[in-house]
Parts: structure tokens; sequence; C-alpha cells
């Protein structure tokens, strides 16, 4: 799937999230956003995601996807198991191939109790699994992650980093924000940081920055290769 | 679009949000009804009652739908059916709703008024009953769908404070039901005093709903997708 010079504002008079975003997610790429905080890259990953569409330029290609939210509302009436039922049927599952799916995440996260437990009811780490688990029902196609990991337990973690690899390895494509700079280092991610709206890919070993070193950060975005104002990708890809 | 649709259905049920729009129906037809409409009242101006409680309570039912879904929730839904048809979901969920009070309120002003008999000879009078019912259900549609595009007119996504989206709703409803160019009203008062008023033709008054109702689904839904989060 490609973005063309996406841009995004909340309302005709408000200040651009993030614009001229122009990027090539191949089948089997795994892209990770950078950037300090509301730099726009919730922002963009919904746009990435589908959930909200650009105010400008346009977003094409995009494959069945999941998306974990920055934080999953607790505050919804349904049990675990419920709610990806839901979720599932709208993915297109029905029967048995719905059931078997919401097990194999469930078990996958370790988290099959949490079929009966109220969404109301559960912590922090239980909805995150249930968060998670939505995500990966379809089994192929885009994941888009925004802190995806945040609160969830030390398996749980390492699961999903799996499950990252795994849908790479598929073919399926990943997209996604983490604070934590070691994350999915042994997987080779495309680089992007998000700095005063604007997009630019980070190339090189700027190394991991995250968001603790503000100075380091800046010194590896002046050496990377800054692709603004709608800049493309210089290596062919093959497009989704 | 159906899996869209048991989504928010069973989001509205399950939050009970439904619960007390159905009680301003159950109180508007059941109880105020039976002290507003004697007993030998007309089949016509019972059913021109429940049509007209139908405004309000659509508009809270949609209200009701409108804010029961927390922001990320609704966002893990778009990224899996797309924004625009589950906002259009969240639409039809409450509607669907509406439409079956409506039809409970026409079968209870059967039941209770009784069908059109010709005087004296105590025949159902068929040709009138038919005529009754067909226009109670066009001005219980008419009034669903008015109850609904006020609401989705004046209730998030599109007006998301809620103290203006209360006081908003609450007056558009108001206008909706006294104003008399407004469709609603127009489509009570020609069943419910057929032939002593002018008003629209029912026809014209449908027409009027859809147009309205189209309008403000549209808005809600480009909303939803454009200016969300």
């Amino acid at each position: 799937m490609r973005l063309d010079n996406v841009a995004k504002r909340y309302g005709f008079t408000l200040p651009w999230v993030v614009r001229d975003v122009s990027l090539e997610i191949p089948a089997g790429g795994l892209v990770r956003f950078e950037g300090k905080n509301g730099s726009g890259k919730s922002t963009l990953l919904r746009v990435i995601a589908g959930v909200s569409e650009p105010s400008r330029g346009r977003v094409t290609g995009r494959p069945v996807t999941g998306y974990v939210p920055e934080r999953f509302p607790p505050a919804l009436p349904f049990r675990g198991r419920d709610y990806l039922s839901h979720i599932g049927r709208v993915h297109g599952l029905t029967g048995a191939a719905l059931a078997s799916a919401i097990d194999a995440c469930l078990d996958r996260l370790g988290g099959r109790e949490l079929s009966s437990v109220p969404l109301r009811h559960m912590s922090k780490g239980m909805s995150q699994k249930v968060a998670v688990a939505q995500a990966l029902l379809p089994g192929a196609g885009l994941l888009v992650l925004d802190e995806a990991w945040t609160g969830l337990d030390a398996p749980a973690k390492a699961a999903l980093d799996e499950a990252v690899a795994e849908r790479l390895a598929d073919g399926g494509s990943v997209v996604f924000v983490d604070h934590e700079p070691g994350r999915l280092a042994q997987l080779d991610a495309e680089r992007w940081r998000l700095d005063d709206a604007h997009a630019s890919r980070v190339t090189g070993d700027a190394g991991p920055d995250g968001d603790k070193s503000g100075a380091e950060v800046g010194d590896a975005g002046e050496q990377a290769d800054v692709l603004r104002g709608g800049g493309q990708r210089a290596e062919p890809e093959d497009a989704q | 679009m159906i899996a869209l649709c048991r989504y928010q259905l069973s989001l509205l049920f399950r939050s009970h949000r439904w619960i007390a729009p159905a009680v301003l129906f159950a109180l508007g037809v059941f109880g105020l009804g039976g002290a507003v409409l004697p007993r030998g009242a007309a089949l016509g101006q019972g059913l021109a009652w429940s049509a007209l409680i139908l405004v309000p309570v659509e508009a809270w039912l949609t209200r009701s739908m409108l804010t029961a879904e927390p922001a990320a929730a609704r966002a893990c839904v778009a990224a899996a059916g797309g924004p625009r048809r589950t906002q259009v979901a969240a639409l039809i969920a409450p509607t669907v709703v509406g439409a079956a009070f409506g039809l409970v309120g026409i079968v209870w002003q059967l039941f209770r008024l009784g069908v059109p008999r010709s005087v004296g000879a105590n025949v159902i009078r068929v040709g009138k009953l038919f005529s009754d019912l067909g226009g109670g259900l066009a001005a219980g549609l008419i009034c669903l769908l008015v109850g609904s595009a006020v609401a989705v007119l004046l209730n998030p996504p599109v007006i998301r404070r809620p103290a203006t989206a209360v006081l908003g709703t609450t007056g558009a409803v108001v206008l909706a039901l006294a104003w008399n160019g407004s469709p609603a009203n127009a489509a009570v008062r020609s069943i419910g005093y057929a032939g002593q008023e002018r008003t629209w033709p029912a026809g014209v008054a449908m027409v009027a709903a859809l147009g309205l109702v189209v309008a403000a689904w549209a808005i809600s839904t480009q909303v939803a997708a454009r200016r969300d989060g």
C-alpha cells in the first residue's frame, strides 16, 4: 500500500498534525515511526490504519487491517469473547473459523481465560491483550500497532514480537510506534521520524532513539536521508 | 455491514442505553396517550399520537447510540470495517430499534381503539382500516426519520459538547413537533385530523423527511471519517 502526499488536520481552522507524507509500505515491510509526544505519530497511524481519512492526499492499496489503539477502553459492555466475535465478524469471519481464530489469538497471548471476563472488569494488561487479540484476528494483511506492547506482561510482549515476525514472513506488513528503543530491533524496520508535522526517513546507524535522547535524535535526524514535501523512497519496492 | 449493525445494536442493548427512551415511549403511548385520547377516539388519532411520540424517542435512542462507543473502540471497528460504514451502522441501529417501538405503538392502538366499524351494522370497514394503517405507518416512518435526522445533526461527532448537544436536540425535537412546517408535524396532523387542517400532503412530508435524514446521515458520516480523534 502507499500514501501519497497525505496530510491530516482535525478541522479547517486547526493546524496540520501531519503534512506531505508519502511512503510505500510493501508486502512483508516493517515500518517504525518515531518522534516526541504529540508529534503526530498516532494520527498518522490512524490514517494508515484507515480509521481516519486524510484531509489531503491519498492512501491506496490498503489490505485487511488490524489496529491496536494507543489506549484501549475497557468501558465496553461485552465479555472478552463477545467483543472479539463482533470484530471477527466485521472482518468476515464466521462459525468455526471465527471460534478458532479467537482461540488462537487468545492462546498466543496467554489469555484464554479472558473469554468470559467482562471488559469493564479487566485490568490494563488484560484489556490490552484483548486489544492486541482483536487486531490479530484477520491473520493476514496490515497490522498497525500504536504502543501495543504497553501494559502487556513479558510473555505476551514476546508473543506479540513473534506475531509481528510471522506476519512479515507471511507477506503481511506491520507499522508501529513504541517508546522502547529496542522494540523489534531484531527485525529490519524502515524508520521514519515525525517532526514539525513532517515525516523524514531515518537511514543508517542513527541508533535507536525513542524519546529519551532528544539531542542525539536531532543529530541523527540531520544525518538522515531527509525526505520532505512528498519525497519518494529511493530504492524500488514491490507494491502490495 | 450486517456484522457492523449487529455490533452497534449489541452495544446499544448491552449498555442499557435503550431503556430510558423505551420508558419515555411507554409513558407517552400507554400512559399519556390514554389520558389524551378517550376510548372512543378514532384509530387515526391514536396512530398519530404514537407517531408523534417517536420523534423524541428516536432522537434519544440516536443520541444514546452516538455516545455509547469510546473513541478507541470505534477506531478498532473502523479499521476492520471502514469509518464510514461503521458510522452508518451506528445510525441504522437506533433507527431499527425506533421502528420496532413504532410497530409496538401501532399494535397497541389497534388493540385499544379497535378497528373502524360502520355505525349500527357493526361491520369492519376494511378500506378505512387499511387507509388508517397506511397513514399511521407513513406518519410513524416520517417521525422516525425526523427524530433521527435531528439527533444526528446535533450530537457527536457533529456537535461534541454535551450541553450544546442536549439542549440543541431538545429544542429541535420541540420544533419538529410544534412547528407546522415540519414534516413530522404535517404527517401527524394529516392522519390525526384528516380533512380538518391544511397541511402538506403525506407524500411531500415523506420526501422532506427522507431528504433531511439522507443529508444528516451524510454529514455525520463525513465528519466521523474526517474529523475523528
